[in-house]
């Protein structure tokens, strides 16, 4: 089933790739937003069925964007997943613990991504 | 929505070397960071905006690289990345710079 995914990063080349990933193997409509600023924006002009958001970002990060994101109406539904470079123990764990469907972690196989995404989500 | 067809392993391999090509000169300036900041380790002359930017540039590294196949060029940036995170690196100088000597060759040898 084709899905349409918002993908929120400020780094141009994981955005690329990511985007590259779930077009052109599971071929799903991609959205890309650099900012969580904007990825609130878009989250909310698109509705996405799902948003893959990065942790560490200039500005408003991915833990605030995604608080951002449930306090509105408009966005407060769509499952989002976060995706980082930290492996950490604690870090895994204080992001889970903000209510995020799943913490995919940097650096992901662009051949396997959707299906990553297809299972946490209960999509496939 | 868009309804391609099923990617086969060359189409997406292909795809990611143009991305790799294009977006090297960047890695390569995260890879200079990195080089500088061990260099300045070694002469005791690291400043925290030095160690903090190199700390962000090996955090990069170390999400990307792998992506792009170089999976040890990850657990290079990502060993850099916890040393540079701690306000004095506790590792010996000698053996960072080699951390980093090899993750530019990795870098620089990608086809």
């Amino acid at each position: 089933m084709s899905r349409r995914i918002l993908i929120i990063d400020d780094e141009d080349d994981i955005r690329q790739v990511a985007a590259l990933s779930l077009e052109t193997v599971a071929g799903w409509d991609v959205i890309v937003a650099s900012s969580g600023a904007q990825g609130l924006l878009r989250a909310a002009e698109h509705q996405p069925d799902a948003i893959l958001l990065d942790v560490m970002m200039p500005g408003m990060d991915g833990p605030t964007t995604f608080r951002e994101l449930r306090k509105n109406p408009a966005t407060a539904k769509i499952p989002v997943l976060l995706l980082t470079a930290k492996v950490q123990g604690p870090d895994q764990r204080r992001f889970a613990d903000l209510g995020v469907e799943a913490v995919l972690l940097k650096p992901f196989d662009p051949l396997t991504l959707s299906t990553q995404m297809e299972k946490v989500l209960g999509w496939d | 929505m868009a309804s391609n067809p099923p990617a086969t392993k060359p189409s997406i391999a292909d795809a990611l070397n143009r991305l790799w090509i294009r977006f090297l000169p960047e890695i390569e300036g995260r890879i200079t960071i990195l080089e500088t900041a061990s260099q300045a380790l070694a002469n005791s002359s690291l400043t925290d905006e030095q160690r903090e930017e190199a700390h962000a540039a090996a955090h990069k590294l170390s999400g990307t690289l792998g992506t792009f196949g170089l999976d040890r060029g990850t657990e290079l940036a990502r060993r850099a990345e916890l040393e540079f995170e701690k306000q004095s690196p506790s590792v010996v100088p000698a053996e960072l710079t080699a951390w980093i000597s090899e993750l530019g060759l990795l870098v620089r040898s990608r086809q």
